[in-house]
């Protein structure tokens, strides 16, 4: 039924769900606070998860509030993560 | 042998300063020399090279570097370039670097890059003056790469970009933005001589490893996508040696 529900949201909201990806994802690259290209977005009627990595847990909080700016009317589920900076493991032999 | 440390798309900035010290500071013993694939920054401005000039100067291995497209935001190329410059970070833009490390001589051709897109589904250098030069952008770098490389007197030849060069290391993003992430001329550039390796950046969400269409190793590097401080690569001092093989019957 989510396709029923995302019609149902887009004909109340004016937008369809592709839409507010698109401008979401232009907010997260173009918003001085993120600056993220990195980042996929998700939305499924009214709400949006966002997946990807980024550098620091700041960052992460940052295109948490961009997003909600962005689109105050879905609600964003925040599934990005940090980065690792490990060590690496043995090196790759390159033949 | 020569190792190679490589990592790319570490956007550094304040908040994340020094993530990756700790890794790095120990980077002697696994790697000969340190690579660094673009996006080096957020925005591209000299505070943020500050960060990352600290968090890759001083380090006991040389350090190569070129600059990506969040490197160029704020129109700030030359002072990110001399800030990185000064902490002995050695920025390529269409040029190469030979070093001589334990292993024997490595040489290094960097050059950005730039987009436009895989053999069959790219763009052409044609119509309106944008796409042109959006096209002629991509075709310069991937000339003066292939140029580069052909004019480096060394053991072993690695191509550094931040742009990747096949679309096998941007598999796993989205097939629409993939003339945003790449360009075949990179690609043709590289198969042009001897070239032992290519590394780039750019994709987050791409794949680690590919090759060539003329058989040249390709890692993206990308931080998100290797998921550690760097990564690193051992390669023979000479790709050029004879090799022999023996049968034997079963």
């Amino acid at each position: 039924m989510a396709h029923e529900h995302a019609t149902e949201y887009a004909a109340q909201h004016d937008v369809a769900p592709h839409d507010r990806a698109a401008r979401l994802r232009r907010a997260l690259a173009e918003d001085p606070r993120t600056s993220e290209l990195g980042v996929a977005i998700s939305v499924r009627g009214d709400r949006v998860r966002l997946t990807g990595t980024v550098a620091s847990a700041a960052r992460k909080t940052e295109v948490d509030v961009v997003a909600q700016e962005a689109e105050p009317g879905l609600h964003v589920t925040n599934d990005i993560t940090v980065v690792s900076a490990a060590e690496p493991g043995e090196a790759e032999d390159i033949e | 042998m020569i190792t190679i440390g490589a990592v790319g798309d570490v956007h550094l900035d304040k908040d994340a300063a020094g993530t990756l010290r700790p890794a790095l500071g120990r980077i002697a013993d696994k790697a000969d020399v340190l690579l660094l694939a673009g996006d080096l920054t957020r925005h591209g401005t000299v505070a943020e090279a500050r960060v990352v000039a600290d968090e890759f100067g001083g380090l006991d291995v040389p350090v190569i570097a070129v600059l990506g497209n969040h490197d160029y935001d704020r129109d700030a190329v030359p002072e990110v370039t001399e800030v990185l410059a000064d902490a002995d970070i050695h920025v390529l833009e269409g040029d190469g670097v030979v070093l001589s490390l334990p292993g024997g001589t490595l040489g290094v051709a960097g050059v950005k890059g730039f987009g436009g897109g895989f053999e069959g589904k790219c763009g052409s250098a044609f119509g309106e003056p944008e796409m042109k030069a959006f096209i002629s952008h991509t075709v310069a770098a991937a000339d003066r790469l292939r140029t580069t490389l052909n004019s480096l007197d060394c053991d072993v030849k690695v191509a550094l970009t931040h742009y990747a060069p096949i679309p096998e290391t941007v598999h796993g993003e989205p097939p629409e933005i993939y003339p945003f992430l790449g360009a075949y001329q990179l690609g043709n550039a590289i198969d042009c001589c001897d070239t032992a390796l290519a590394l780039h950046g750019h994709a987050h969400f791409g794949s680690e490893r590919g090759v060539t269409p003329g058989g040249v190793p390709v890692r993206n590097v990308a931080q998100p996508v290797i998921n550690a401080a760097y990564a690193s690569y051992r390669l023979p001092a000479s790709v050029q040696e004879p090799m022999t093989e023996v049968y034997q019957p079963t």
